[in-house]
């Protein structure tokens, strides 16, 4: 078994062919006609140009537009006035064959994106090799391998997958891609996610242990390959792969479709992202907002504190693709078990009950909160932010950050910069004692959101990463269970909107009783949104009402298991 | 000669998709179009050329026209960068 990299879900099941360019040899000649030889190059750049052209629009007519946009930035590239001009002079000043003038000038360049350092840099030098490769081979009369042809049922291998290789790919014969290089963002796996073709990709040496022909069995979830496996394994997987597609198809049919309840109750299902970039999965899975944006990734893995204009950018980027649907965005939840060397944090004895999150950010409100705020306020004028406030166990730190916010709305003002003055500000409700005053906190605050894995922990007093202790910790202790109503309860009572963003919220177990308890808003990974619209619409609140009675009226976290686990199946 | 300074506000600054608006944008002038971040100049014609500066968001450009639409092309160009190039 290899393990590689899964970029593109689902089980691929094939025979293998290996794809490989052929190196083209280029080599230096000396010309005597440097206009005839100009004219040369001319005409295969056309060609290039041309072929270039009457693959994007292929694409974008079987796949779409957005796939075509990087096909589209090659012709963009090929009809460039100073690569097209070097390539020429050398050609004259140099008396050197086409071939080798482009193989020297796009080589430069490719070899300056790929010195920025930056990821989108980096894709351009590959674009860069794609369009010096294209136009040599026209010249050089060398035939593109034929991707489209390939019989049904292969399972593409290759070192790595140009984008103009990619885009001949037909998803009715090609039941997988592996790739030795790449990752989750390159070309070749937003193409397959986008042709829904299981893909694994930078597992390195894998052509090395593949023959074509060979049996090859994918999983693009979990980034799994089998060589030539055993006919038990064989069906197993094929199983697997029926299952996946059935699902699939059924679950497709709630694209689109309300969070409605059989009797009626409209819930929002929305995502948890940790970075702008998972907005293209949010919108992939129809979710109806953002239930939560971790900031942490911002200040993760680097040397110095990111700044407000770096912030601000980050939270509009996500405000705007998500289009005035709503965007909770949570404020630093760092300290303590986290090390970020720049912060100057010392290591706590207890981190978990230390110095962090809104603790950590009131005390430095100059260097950190405040930015982060401004940061936030401003980037509130492009679409529905919601900020949300974390670890709060008292009414005077959900007041000192809102005295906060309101110091920095007039300071916004006074320079004429733009936000929503009606910006909400909620909490995460995740410890016991913001659980215990949620009846007072109901009553200042915008809204709640329940964060069940730091609820869990702290009611129950255990360490989730804990072998020895991990029984103790289960949302469906009936202590958990009693604090999760309440605090829902008090969000109804005062009118506010009262929300889930722990795992539990995707839980096919714990979703009839939030239902039940009348919770408002469920946040979960992308992947899970039309799972649970399917359960949603499948139940009536009502109904659910005796079921919770019941699942409340246990002693212990097995009985209330074994009942919804029952109910669930029944 | 003339000159006008405007900042990039697109979120990945000057990528290959905005860099080609700009470009279609300039080759409609028959003034020669250049901008000049700190010490790196770049043909506003070049799609090559204006990904090489490497500009980012937050970024100011200087804005160069030289022609007989030289008026007319940095009025054009400093909207277009204005108006986010198509993002």
């Amino acid at each position: 078994m290899y393990k590689g990299t899964n970029a593109s879900a689902g089980i691929g099941i094939g025979k293998a062919v290996i794809v490989e360019e052929k190196e083209l040899v280029i080599q230096r000649e000396t010309i005597t006609d440097s206009a005839a030889e100009i004219q040369r190059f001319k005409g295969a750049l056309e060609t290039s140009m041309e072929q270039t052209r009457a693959l994007a629009e292929d694409l974008a007519t079987r796949v779409g537009e957005k796939e075509a946009e990087i096909l589209n930035g090659h012709i963009m590239l090929l009809s460039d006035p100073m690569m097209t001009g070097e390539i020429e002079s050398m050609i004259q000043k140099d008396q050197v064959n086409s071939e080798f003038a482009i193989e020297n000038v796009c080589t430069m360049y490719a070899d300056m994106f790929a010195s920025m350092g930056d990821e989108l840099m980096q894709q351009r030098a590959t674009d860069m090799r794609d369009i010096k490769t294209r136009m040599q081979k026209v010249l050089m009369g060398v035939e593109s391998v034929d991707i489209a042809s390939l019989p049904e049922g292969t399972v593409i291998l290759a070192k790595d997958l140009t984008p103009s290789m990619t885009a001949g790919i037909n998803p009715a014969n090609v039941t997988g891609i592996v790739t030795e290089l790449g990752g989750r963002t390159s070309h070749s796996a937003i193409l397959a996610r986008a042709l829904e073709i299981p893909a694994v990709v930078a597992l390195g040496g894998i052509l090395e242990v593949v023959k074509n022909g060979d049996m090859l069995v994918l999983d693009g979830s979990d980034g799994t390959v089998l060589v030539n496996p055993e006919d038990a394994v064989l069906a197993e997987y094929q199983g697997k792969r029926a299952a996946f597609l059935k699902e699939k198809k059924e679950l497709e049919k709630y694209i689109g479709k309300p969070s409605i309840t059989k009797d009626g109750v409209t819930v929002d299902l929305v995502a948890n992202i940790g970075k702008p970039e998972d907005v293209d999965k949010v919108l992939q899975y129809d979710g109806e907002g953002v239930g939560l944006f971790r900031t942490e990734f911002l200040f993760m893995d680097r040397n110095a504190m990111p700044t407000e204009e770096e912030q601000f950018e980050a939270y509009r980027k996500v405000a705007v693709a998500m289009d005035g649907k709503p965007v909770i965005i949570r404020t630093l939840d760092i300290g303590g078990d986290k090390e970020i060397p720049y912060m100057g944090l010392e290591k706590d004895e207890n981190p978990f009950l230390g110095y962090r999150a809104v603790r950590f950010c009131l005390d430095r409100k100059e260097d950190v909160y405040r930015p982060q705020l401004r940061a936030l306020l401003r980037a509130s004028a492009f679409g529905n932010i919601k900020i949300m406030i974390p670890l709060v166990t008292c009414i005077d730190e959900y007041r000192a950050v809102k005295a906060l916010v309101e110091e920095i709305k007039a300071e916004l003002d006074e320079k004429g910069m733009k936000y929503n003055p009606d910006v909400q500000l909620g909490i995460m409700v995740e410890t016991a004692a913001a659980s215990l005053i949620a009846d007072i906190f109901a009553k200042e605050v915008d809204f709640f959101s329940i964060g069940t894995n730091d609820l869990t922990q702290y009611t129950m007093s255990v360490d989730r990463g804990n072998d020895k202790i991990s029984y103790l910790y289960s949302t469906f202790n009936p202590a958990v269970l009693r604090s999760i109503k309440r605090i829902i309860t008090c969000a109804r009572e005062a009118g506010i909107m009262v929300g889930m963003c722990g795992e539990a919220a995707s839980d096919p177990m714990m979703i009839p009783l939030l239902l039940a308890f009348g919770l408002n808003e469920f946040s979960m990974s992308p992947s899970a949104i039309l799972r649970a619209r399917k359960m949603i619409t499948e139940y009536s609140t009502k109904e659910l009402q005796a079921v919770a009675d019941q699942a409340m009226s246990f002693a212990t976290t097995t009985e209330v298991e074994n009942y919804m686990r029952e109910f669930i199946n029944s | 000669m003339v000159k006008e300074k405007v900042v990039v506000k697109n979120p990945s600054g000057l990528h290959l998709r905005p860099a080609g608006i700009l470009c279609r944008e300039a080759i409609k002038y028959r003034s020669s179009i250049r901008f000049q971040h700190f010490n790196t100049t770049a043909n506003a014609k070049s799609v090559l050329s204006v990904l090489g500066a490497c500009i980012k968001c937050g970024n100011e450009l200087e804005f160069i026209c030289e022609g007989e639409d030289e008026e007319e092309a940095l009025a054009a160009m400093v909207q277009i960068v204005r108006d986010g190039l198509g993002e």
